[in-house]
Formats: structure tokens, sequence, C-alpha cells
């Protein structure tokens, strides 16, 4: 393993990140208070709006105070799941900038991800940090949030493992975008970051649970929530590395299909 | 590889690209969908030729000439539809990584460094991945910065700097794992001639000091002239002239300016000097603005080097000549003129 580029890629991604601190810092703001909001307006409705002198208790075995702690818990991890490095790869399999990076000595796809995780990194520590304070605050047991920040990481570097392997398809198909938009449109849903998943009918539960999506956010919340416990932590740990396993395959065998095609376009 | 065994060998290397063929106007776009027609294009065509270690080439052409098809062959971006690529005795496409420690490609056009980061964070991250040891990297570093006098801005933001010092920078980032081939893509477009000029002598003193194989495409012929030991004229993905530079100005034709006084006609002047009539004419691209003008009394003709002498005796024996002079045969003129004989060549057989 040769540490030293990854690091060097790393702070490179950080530094160039730092370079605009207050969009970041506006950006990260923005992107988990107003789903948050959102979500709690939503909740508030449905357990007090109409329903009369007896409001609702429960919603598919979710109290109303579940359901806002799972919003609050939620969206520390939301803030790390995701990023739109597989969107930067198919733009430059598409444009021919990856070319910039095809003669370096290093694994283009990996290289990628390293140059523009630094800002993930720093805002998970940002929100281990968050997320410790505010659940001692309210008596629950901070150091599950270790545990549940190392599943949202994993998370974070499946989700972009598929969207690598989806961005190769821009080798043949100069719309690949939109094969990474309905990606994220999926990931939002089947992640729980909009919704808990268990508000799924149990019958349509194997939906989310034959995708590695519910590993990004909800796996997490409910880890740190209590709700799994740490055997559940382990499977789920094991099942991420078991898609990061099959992600890394998919990668190898349609990179390795479609440089082929790789036409080098913008010169 | 000693000096003396070619460092890039190409065999009947032709590419073609396919594309969909886009019509105008919403019922085009809609017969994308279930339709597509589809479209190819030949940009190289069984080309052939071999590179020593250390030479400098200069390969030429017009835009679509394939030029740059060829570099990103040869530095392994894409793969030849037919024939074979070797470049430090590999294949080019397979891309291994000590093939990739051992090559440089520098588009003018593409920037390779990190926009919002000084340049020094950049290049430490070069010394990372080409794992440079430290030493080297500060004396290559200093060398560097010295020879393109870039020091002082190494701590400035990428997009902070003009597009002369983003150049130097670009180029400091692509040698600093001291390549032994470098491919340079019009590495002066958009240059002032200042930055130009300076570019060119870092090359030179580069190739020199270092004996790194470089070939370089340019429309700029001074970039040529001053640099390339080889040239390589591409037209149409075929390669129309491969040799010295010097041995195209010496086999090229020039051109002859004779006043005279009084305005001579054209048909007679043929005769008399045996010349074809389109050697002859009473203006010139390089004709100043009074020499362009009607009637005026200069006559420009021209012609090989044996037939300069015979040529002037016989217009002497007829009119009186007032000045004459030789232009000096461009490398610019001699590749438009080639380009124009091939088309018309191809033309007359079409």
């Amino acid at each position: 393993m040769r540490l030293q580029w990854r690091w060097a890629a790393l702070k490179n991604g950080l530094l160039e990140d730092a370079a605009y601190r207050v969009e970041f810092i506006i950006g990260l703001l923005g992107s988990a208070a107003v789903p948050a909001a959102i979500q709690m307006v939503l909740w508030y409705a449905l357990f007090h709006v109409g329903t009369g002198e007896t409001p609702r208790t429960e919603i598919a075995g979710m109290t109303y105070s579940d359901l806002i702690a799972y919003t609050l818990v939620s969206t520390l991890f939301t803030q790390v799941r995701g990023g739109d490095h597989d969107f930067d790869l198919q733009e430059m399999i598409r444009s021919g900038s990856l070319s910039n990076y095809l003669l370096r000595p290093v694994g283009v796809v990996e290289f990628i991800y390293l140059r523009g995780i630094g800002g993930r990194l720093f805002t998970a520590g940002l929100c281990l940090v968050v997320g410790a304070i505010g659940m001692s605050l309210v008596g629950m047991d901070p150091t599950r949030l270790f545990g549940a920040m190392a599943l949202a990481i994993l998370g974070n570097i499946l989700h972009y493992q598929v969207g690598a392997a989806l961005a190769t398809t821009a080798f043949v198909w100069e719309e690949a975008y939109s094969v990474l938009m309905v990606k994220n449109m999926l990931v939002q849903l089947l992640s729980g970051e909009l919704i808990p998943l268990n508000l799924f009918p149990e019958k349509w539960a194997w939906v989310w649970k034959s995708t590695p999506f519910y590993l990004y956010v909800f796996g997490p919340t409910q880890y740190a929530l209590g709700k799994w416990s740490h055997w559940d932590l382990l499977q789920a740990l094991g099942t991420a590395g078991l898609w990061m396993l099959g992600a890394w395959l998919l990668i190898r065998v349609t990179w390795g299909l479609g440089i082929r095609n790789y036409s080098s376009l913008g010169q | 590889m000693s000096l003396s065994q070619p460092v890039i060998q190409a065999q009947r290397v032709s590419r073609t690209f396919k594309s969909v063929k886009k019509k105008e106007g919403l019922r085009g776009t809609l017969e994308l969908l279930w339709n597509p027609e589809h479209q190819e294009h030949r940009a190289l065509d069984e080309v052939s030729f071999e590179i020593e270690a250390g030479a400098f080439v200069g390969l030429i052409g017009a835009n679509g000439a394939g030029k740059t098809t060829l570099l990103k062959i040869l530095s392994g971006l894409i793969p030849a539809t037919s024939g074979s690529a070797r470049v430090l005795g590999e294949d080019p496409f397979k891309r291994s990584m000590t093939f990739r420690k051992s090559i440089s490609l520098v588009m003018g056009q593409k920037a390779q460094l990190w926009w919002d980061l000084p340049a020094l964070d950049a290049f430490d991250l070069i010394r990372a991945i080409y794992e440079i040891p430290e030493k080297s990297y500060r004396e290559r570093l200093d060398f560097l910065a010295d020879l393109l006098d870039v020091k002082a801005l190494f701590q400035t933001q990428i997009r902070r700097l003009s597009l002369g010092e983003r150049m130097k920078m670009e180029l400091i980032g692509a040698l600093l794992h001291w390549p032994k081939v470098i491919f340079l893509d019009e590495p002066t477009i958009g240059l002032d001639v200042l930055a130009a000029h300076k570019l060119r002598e870092f090359l030179r003193e580069f190739n020199s000091r270092e004996k790194a194989t470089i070939i370089l495409t340019s429309h700029n012929m001074e970039d040529i002239e001053r640099l390339c030991s080889r040239v390589m004229i591409l037209k149409t993905g075929k390669i129309l002239y491969d040799g010295k530079p010097q041995g195209l100005i010496q086999s090229g034709e020039r051109q002859l300016k004779v006043s005279l006084l009084e305005t001579p006609d054209l048909p007679a002047v043929a005769t008399l000097t045996g010349l074809a009539p389109e050697q002859l004419s009473l203006t010139s691209e390089d004709a100043t603005e009074e020499e362009s003008k009607p009637n005026s009394n200069h006559l420009w003709i021209s012609l090989t080097n044996d037939q300069i002498a015979p040529t002037l005796q016989k217009l002497m024996s007829r009119y009186t000549i007032s000045d004459m002079g030789i232009q000096g045969q461009s490398l610019e003129r001699v590749i438009k003129s080639i380009y124009e004989t091939e088309s018309r060549e191809t033309g007359s057989k079409a």
C-alpha cells in the first residue's frame, strides 16, 4: 500500500474545500437543516393535525419522539453519505478530462474519490462531535456514535463505488448522467435519509433490504439510537464489506471494458 | 535502453473514431432515439516511423490532421484501431506503472494542477504520486523554477496566475518525475511572444541536458524551427514528410522578386524564360500595399535554386531590372505549399 500519495490527495482535497470555507459551511448547514425541518413538520402533521382530542401515539411502531430523534440523528449521517465524485468521474469520461489522470501512476477511480472525500471526512468529524454532545445532553450513550459513523463512512465509500461502476457507462453512452441521477433518487428513498425505512409496509421491506443503500443512513441511525444491537452493527459492517468487494470487482470489469471506448475528447 | 535504440516505434498505426450523426432540428434529435446513424472518421491511416532516444521531434499538421490522436496513442490514452505502437519497449495502452512513471503528456488546453491551490501543494502531491525522494524533488524543483523563472509564484493559487505562468507550472508538474519521453501538445498556445520564447528555451535546455525524447505538436512554426531536429508533417492521418526541417526548406521552391522599369506581360515573360505561367505572378502574399497596386512593375517568380541564374539572364536580355531579391523560404511557407500541392494532387485524382 502506498499511503503517501493517498494522504497527499486527501490533504489537497481538504485544502481545496477550505479555500471556500463559507460556501462549505453554508452548504453543510443548508443540506442538514432544510430536509430536517421538512421532516419535523411532516411528523407533527401526522401526529397532531386533524387527529382531534386523541392524537396518534404511534405510526409503524414509532412514536412522535422516536421520529424526531430519528430525524435529528439521521441528519448527521446524511451529511456523510454521498458526494458527487461519481458525477465528476462520468463528466471526466464524457469530456475527456479523464486524460489528466489516466497517465498518473495511481488508480484513477481511487484518486478521484480521495481528492474529493476530504470535506466529507471533516464533516464526519464535526457530526461526531455535535452528535456526541447532543446525545450526552439528552442522556443517550454517545459512544454508539463511533460505530455508527464507521458504518456511515463505509456507506460513503460504497456509494461512490456503486456510482463509479455506473459512471463507466459514460464510456459508451453520452447520457450516463441520467443513470447516476436515477441512482441518487433511489438512494434518497432507500437509504433512510427522507423517511425511516420501518415506515415501509412489511411486505415491501425486501426492496430496501436488497440494496446496500440502507447501510448509508438508516443502519447507522438505528445503531446510534440503540435500536440495533452491537451484533447487528457487526453484521451490517460485514454486509457493507461484502457489497464493497462486489462493487470493487464490478468497477474492475466495467472499467476494463469501458476504457477501450474512451476517446479522450476535447482537443 | 541505449541511446541508439528507437524509444518510439509505430508500425502501420491507424485509428478510427465512430460517432453518432446528429442531424439538425427537433426531428433530427428525435430520430436519434429510434434510428441513430453512425459515422466513421479515420484520424490516422497506417502511420509508421521510429524515433531515437533524445530526439526532439515536431509534429505538424492542420486541424484534424491526426497529430493529437497520434500523441494520445503513443502516450497510452487511447488504443490504435490497427497496427502497433511501442514506447520504451512497451505497449503504451497497457499503461504499466513503470511506463506511466517514464512518460509525460502536456496538453496546452488542459489543466492538470489544482485550480484553487498554490502550485507547491500540487507539486507535493506529484512528489508523493511518483515517489520522488525528497532531495531529488528539491533539486529538480529548484532547477525547473530557475529555468522558467517562476519561483516567486509557487505560493500563489493557480487560478490567480496568468496563462503563461500557469503553463510554466503545468510544465514543472509534468516534468518533476524526470520522464524519459515527453509528449507536448501545443505547449505555447495562447502565450505571448516572451513567454513562448522562454518556454522554448526551457524545452531546448531540458532536452539537451536530460536527453529526454520530446515530441511536440504545434501550429507555431517558430516552435518547430527553433526546437526540432526532425519534423513529421501529417495530413488527413498520413505522414507527408518525415525528415529534417532544413531538408524541407532546401528542397522547396524559392521566390524571386524582380522590379522592372515597365509592367511585364506575363505570357511574354513565360515564353522568354521557359517557365510555366503558374510560376509567374504580378503579386504575392508577401507584397507590400504599394507592390500590390495594379500595373505594378514587380514580378514574382516561384522557382528552384538551379532556375534562378538562367531565368535572370533571360529577363535581363529583354527587360531593364531596377531591383531584385530572393525571399527567404520559411518553414511555414514550405508546409503551406506542401499542403496545397497535396490537395491539388488529391483533387485531380478524385
